[in-house]
């Protein structure tokens, strides 16, 4: 099931939110538990019992950790057959196709591919498993030892496809006890709104306008960087109007989730960006991976080599193809030279650094629309062709007609998409709340406005037949 | 203070309210979609809508129960024709969209933005034509003759900056493709206000000067007694339909006179005879079937003043059923042929190629997507 359809919104979510706040509390983890399968075998029913076995390896070895206190290299085994089989089912169910195809390639022989059914969202709750795993080992955290409050950690439905990342340590507390105030339902119902508006009415429209422009049967150097532009806006209004829905959900149920987005496309240098896309994978990176392989306190070359693996990683872990690995690695090729670039930088003064910050954001984005058409792109033929054709060596005219009509029938969509990547729609609420009398009207006419945004999105959720979830595959 | 107070308490008091309205109506809806008993149709996109489908084991295990329920759930939500309204609005004025389902409105007229021209396609209807004649024509004395309809569009869309079918290179391409066919160009003939503001299709009343075109081009004589009618006065088109955006009601005008009433039109298919104009489908899903009775393989139509000698074959697509009773008056036997419904290969069991004259008449909608001709 994903969040942007009707069956989630009107039939799958009132019955959940009826049901939990009918329950006393202390069955409220269960119900929780209860509609996360049911969401999770909606999709998928043949891949559901790979969850279960999953949260019962997760769990079980947390346990057995706990078992085994006193013997630091039992916990250690313990650890590493977990951790293990939990990247093993990733990457059976994610990439043997991927080992498969190069192997044939390689050697030219011809084993059949698989074509496993990839579990949704085995990318995110393994991360979260192996993270609770490292955290307990590292005695950060106690084991759970209620089956039902992990299995529901692991799978709650609010973020199990998508995010984000929520650490054990965030959510230990929060599972215990969970006070709702009015203030949170009415923070999440915003939330969640605005977070579908993203998707439904700006992501998925966009989406549309790539489609348009990838079938396009004028090509053009204009229609090859509005497809960029495009992908780069879908990507980000997908993925954090998800991640919207899920912090928003999350809070009507009580729980608090980390952002996971920070305005990205406002970054002026790309480790900067990185500090804000994407922000719950970023930190899993950097504190299972990164850090302990020794980080930048290090040599060059070990920090070098520090950066291509986690980025090597990062690419990997977003899909099995090689197009993914090359965007990771262009993304460690970048902050390697950024971080060359800007080593004279750090003794320099607040007016020195500011200066030439439009550039810097220029060229952030203008790197980052290169980065998501490699990602884009999963056939490496067409994304060089596609690459030159951006830059004019690919023969192809400046503008079509057919350009010409995509931007005009999308100009004022990539418009108010621009506007949503960037924090104006926070500053002016936050302008409007400064009067009292303001703040007041404004408390009165926001519900009705995400009211208004509510049935629009019904609207093209009814009426469209468009509504990938790009990060599903992940 | 007090006062103070007072006020932002109210003020909690009515952002409280103001939530607890949302959630109501998302409540309702919720109910709504729950209880309201399932539709069968859809007018508007003339379509079944899809139904809540029985559960069973190997259904949810398969997945096929929730992708039905999905598929159910979203045809048979509450409101729909004014949710779809919503979103062709909301792509209008909000997002200033061009086109809605590559639907635009422009001048008062909804046409479809057909783009790009499918070269390879119209070869083949080309192609598909050359071989009906090769198979039951080439040593017979039949004329043949080609046109070609523009589509709305043709005359509509270029001024308006959309992206339109290239009607010269269509033509082109039928005529270097069928030879053997003498063309009769109507372009000239038509223009945008000869088409239903909210249909596909032209508007019978206004193809005078298309029948006679094509009826000069055959040697044969069109009616001049015609009467002009109304079938009804609230037709909404397939366009209206697939984009909802808001558009006025037109009526659907016919000519008719008393050869054209007397006038028998067999339907070989389901083997009933029914009149050139068939006031029943009025109410169907699409009220343009008014003509001809609609879609139909094979009809043969007796005209009793028609010249019992000359006969007339038309191989069409919808754009035939409102033209062909204008072309009736010379000829006392016309048989419409739509490939579209029947195969080429057995033609021959209904028509028995001799000397009659031959139109193949297909508008560039088909004619860009000729692989549902048989």
């Amino acid at each position: 099931m994903v969040f942007a359809s009707i069956t989630f919104l009107y039939w799958f979510l009132p019955a959940v939110v009826v049901l939990y706040f009918l329950f006393p509390s202390k069955w409220r983890n269960g119900v929780l538990l209860a509609a996360s399968l049911l969401f999770y075998g909606w999709g998928e029913p043949k891949t559901l019992p790979v969850l279960c076995i999953s949260v019962l390896i997760g769990y079980a070895a947390g346990l057995g950790m706990e078992y085994v206190a006193k013997n630091q290299r039992h916990r250690k085994i313990l650890l590493w057959v977990a951790v293990l089989t939990e990247i093993s089912f990733l990457l059976v169910f994610k990439y043997t196709d991927f080992f498969l195809t190069n192997w044939n390639r390689l050697t030219g022989s011809q084993i059949v591919l698989r074509q496993i059914a990839l579990p949704v969202g085995i990318s995110f709750y393994t991360f979260q498993i192996i993270s609770y795993l490292i955290d307990v080992y590292r005695r950060k955290e106690a084991p759970q030892r209620n089956l039902l409050r992990f299995a529901m950690y692991i799978s709650l439905f609010t973020q199990l496809v998508a995010g984000p990342i929520v650490r054990y340590t965030e959510m230990a507390g929060q599972m215990e006890k969970r006070v709702i105030h009015f203030t949170d339902i009415q923070i999440g119902i915003r939330r969640l709104v605005v977070g579908l508006s993203k998707k439904v009415l700006l992501a998925d429209l966009i989406g549309e306008c790539c489609q348009a422009a990838e079938k396009a049967t004028q090509p053009s150097v204009v229609l090859l960087w509005i497809l960029a532009v495009g992908f780069t806006l879908q990507i980000y209004l997908d993925f954090s109007g998800y991640s919207d829905m899920a912090i928003g959900l999350g809070r009507i149920f009580g729980f608090r989730f980390p952002e996971n987005f920070r305005y990205p496309y406002c970054a002026d240098s790309i480790t900067d960006f990185w500090r804000r896309w994407h922000i719950s994978l970023g930190q899993w990176f950097r504190d299972y991976v990164y850090i302990p392989l020794g980080g930048n306190r290090c040599t060059t070359g070990k920090w070098l080599r520090n950066l291509l693996i986690v980025w090597f990683l990062t690419g990997f872990w977003h899909g099995a193809e090689w197009n993914f690995i090359i965007w990771g690695l262009y993304f460690a090729l970048l902050l390697a030279a950024e971080k060359w670039m800007l080593r004279g930088s750090r003794g320099l003064s607040e007016g020195r650094r500011t200066q030439g910050k439009w550039l810097r954001h220029v060229c952030v984005i203008v790197l980052v629309v290169i980065s998501f058409t490699i990602f884009r792109e999963t056939d490496l033929h067409r994304l060089g062709t596609t690459l030159a054709g951006m830059f004019g060596c690919g023969r192809l005219p400046i503008v079509s007609r057919e350009t010409i009509y995509i931007l005009r029938n999308n100009f004022w969509l990539f418009l108010i998409a621009v506007m949503a990547c960037t924090p104006l729609g926070t500053y002016v609420s936050e302008r409007i709340r400064r009067g009292n009398r303001r703040k007041r009207i404004f408390g009165i006419l926001e519900p009705f406005a995400l009211l208004l945004l509510l049935l629009t999105a019904t609207a093209y959720l009814v009426d469209g037949t468009y509504h990938p979830f790009l990060y599903f595959r992940f | 203070m007090r006062t103070s107070d007072t006020k932002r308490t109210k003020a909690y008091g009515k952002e409280k309210a103001a939530t607890a309205v949302l959630v109501a109506v998302w409540a309702v809806l919720a109910i709504f979609a729950w209880l309201k008993p399932p539709a069968d149709l859809s007018l508007s996109e003339r379509r079944t809508l899809r139904q809540f489908p029985e559960i069973s084991l190997r259904t949810v295990y398969t997945g096929s129960y929730m992708n039905a329920f999905d598929e159910a759930a979203t045809d048979q939500f509450p409101l729909r024709e004014r949710f779809r309204s919503l979103r062709a609005e909301t792509d209008r004025y909000v997002f200033q969209k061009k086109d809605v389902h590559q639907i635009y409105l422009a001048n008062g007229y909804l046409a479809e933005m057909l783009y790009p021209t499918n070269e390879k396609s119209v070869r083949s209807a080309g192609a598909a034509c050359r071989d009906l004649y090769q198979t039951y024509m080439k040593n017979t004395d039949v004329h043949v003759y080609l046109a070609v309809v523009p589509d709305k569009g043709h005359y509509l869309g270029a001024g308006c900056g959309y992206l339109t079918l290239d009607y010269t290179l269509m033509c082109e391409e039928m005529q270097k493709e069928f030879e053997e066919a003498q063309w009769i160009p109507i372009e000239e003939t038509l223009s945008v206000e000869d088409y239903y503001a909210t249909d596909s299709h032209w508007r019978q009343e206004c193809l005078g000067d298309t029948a006679e075109t094509i009826l000069d081009a055959m040697g044969a004589k069109a009616f001049t007694d015609l009467e002009r009618r109304t079938a009804t006065t609230s037709f909404l088109g397939v366009y209206a339909g697939r984009s909802a955006l808001p558009v006025k009601k037109e009526p659907i005008e016919y000519l008719t006179n008393a050869d054209l009433e007397a006038c028998q039109a067999y339907h070989v298919e389901n083997g009933q005879t029914l009149g050139i104009y068939d006031t029943e489908k009025l109410q169907g899903r699409d009220p343009y079937d008014f003509f001809l009775s609609g879609a139909s393989a094979i009809i043969e139509i007796e005209n009793p003043n028609g010249d019992a000698d000359r006969e007339l074959v038309i191989f069409r697509d919808s754009f035939g059923s409102s033209l062909s009773p204008l072309l009736f008056r010379s000829y006392g036997r016309i048989t419409l042929i739509d490939t579209r419904y029947i195969n080429s290969d057995i033609i021959s069991k209904y028509v028995e190629f001799q000397d009659q004259d031959v139109l193949f008449l297909y508008s560039t909608l088909l004619l860009n997507q000729s692989e549902v001709l048989r």
